[in-house]
């Protein structure tokens, strides 16, 4: 799993040289390896649908859905009403009220401070105050 | 419509009680609820086709915490892995105890923690089943979170659905959860082994069963004691 996550950090790198077909493979090399790791989060009691791996100081908000295929970095702030699956979140990242993402990947240091977003298959990157400042990057 | 509103339906629909919405709302809590409540039918409709198209017959298997569900579904395992290649699906609030113990028995698990919700929908297993190679499967068992209440909201779109009680359960525990032995087609009435230590009127369970639902099939079943498993098995078509 740290392989990959490796190789996909890089790619973030140069977010305008991302390869379409490299990204999904590692995804897909990925998913398979991600291990269940939900018992150290801060917050109230989300669903999970395995496998989902939450690393150190995960702050989790109310009536959220993690899973299938989730990983999520250490120091990353997730609002209320989110529903994640297939999905990779690198550290240091906060997202907003209402988010629905669906096999999408969000940069590390990116804070998406805004609510009410569906997204799938993208990459997500930078400091957002709303949806038109979010750089999207479509796989 | 305004933010306070939008608060109140939220924490009205975690009520589930539409009779706590202020007048001005409840048509849209009303609404809501049945838009939701089709949703899962559709859904659930949709599970139904595609497990079908790959020839996987699935069960759906309700009672409350401590009927014997896991036991039960460990020793139908146990029994079956060599036949079927075997996909379970266990939901709890909490832990993975129930998929570790399923697993030792060789089936495939995947575990959902539903945090505050009481029952698995159809969603939850669309996106299980959406991510799986079902290929790899003929048989499904789903073991629904414990109670014997929530359920009964969210049909999961299996062949048939199972109910589980226990006769430590008391006598009258059929008579007083009407709704999922009406949904369900097999009722197994279990830890019999324990009836003459308990006293338990296993005679009015099976009547109350059969009163709420004439065509439910009722068996009585010791699962630690593989009592009628064999049974059990048989009467699910397996």
């Amino acid at each position: 799993m740290k392989e990959e996550l490796k190789k996909i950090e890089l790619l973030l790198e140069n977010p305008n040289k991302i390869q379409e077909v490299a990204l999904k493979n590692i995804l897909k090399s990925l998913f398979p390896k991600i291990s269940n790791h939900i018992d150290n989060y801060i917050g109230d009691y989300p669903t999970f649908i395995e496998p989902v791996y939450l690393a150190e100081n995960v702050q989790i908000g109310d009536d959220v859905l993690l899973g299938p295929n989730v990983y999520i970095g250490s120091n990353v702030k997730i609002g209320n009403y989110v529903e994640l699956s297939n999905t990779i979140i690198f550290d240091n990242v906060s997202i907003g009220n209402n988010f629905k993402l669906e096999n999408c990947l969000i940069a590390p240091n990116s804070h998406l401070n805004f609510e009410n977003f569906k997204c799938k298959s993208s990459v997500l990157i930078g400091d957002a105050a709303s949806e038109k400042d979010l750089r999207k990057i479509i796989f | 419509m305004h933010e306070n509103n939008e608060e109140e339906i939220s924490r009205i629909k975690e009520l589930e009680s539409i009779n706590l919405a202020s007048p001005e709302i409840r048509d849209s809590v009303v609404s809501t609820k049945k838009s939701i409540e089709k949703e899962n039918e559709l859904l659930a409709s949709k599970i139904n086709t595609t497990l079908k198209t790959h020839n996987i017959k699935s069960f759906d298997i309700v009672g409350a915490i401590g009927a014997g569900k896991t036991e039960i579904i460990s020793q139908i395992v146990e029994k079956l892995y060599t036949k079927y290649k075997i996909l379970v699906i266990c939901g709890d609030i909490i832990t993975r105890v129930d998929a570790n113990r399923i697993e030792a028995h060789n089936a495939d698990t995947v575990q959902i923690n539903t945090g505050r919700e009481c029952a698995l929908n159809a969603y939850h297993i669309h996106q299980i089943i959406k991510n799986k190679d079902l290929n790899k499967y003929d048989l499904l068992f789903i073991e629904n979170v414990g109670n014997l209440i929530c359920p009964s909201d969210f049909i999961l779109g299996t062949d048939k659905r199972i109910v589980v009680v226990s006769i430590t359960e008391g006598e009258w525990v059929i008579e007083k959860h009407p709704m999922l032995f009406k949904m369900s087609d097999i009722a197994v009435i279990n830890k019999i082994d324990l009836k003459e230590r308990l006293g338990t009127n296993v005679d009015k369970m099976i009547n109350d069963a059969k009163r709420i639902n004439p065509n439910i099939e009722i068996i009585t079943t010791s699962a630690k004691k593989d009592t009628n498993i064999d049974k059990l098995i048989s009467h699910m078509g397996l």
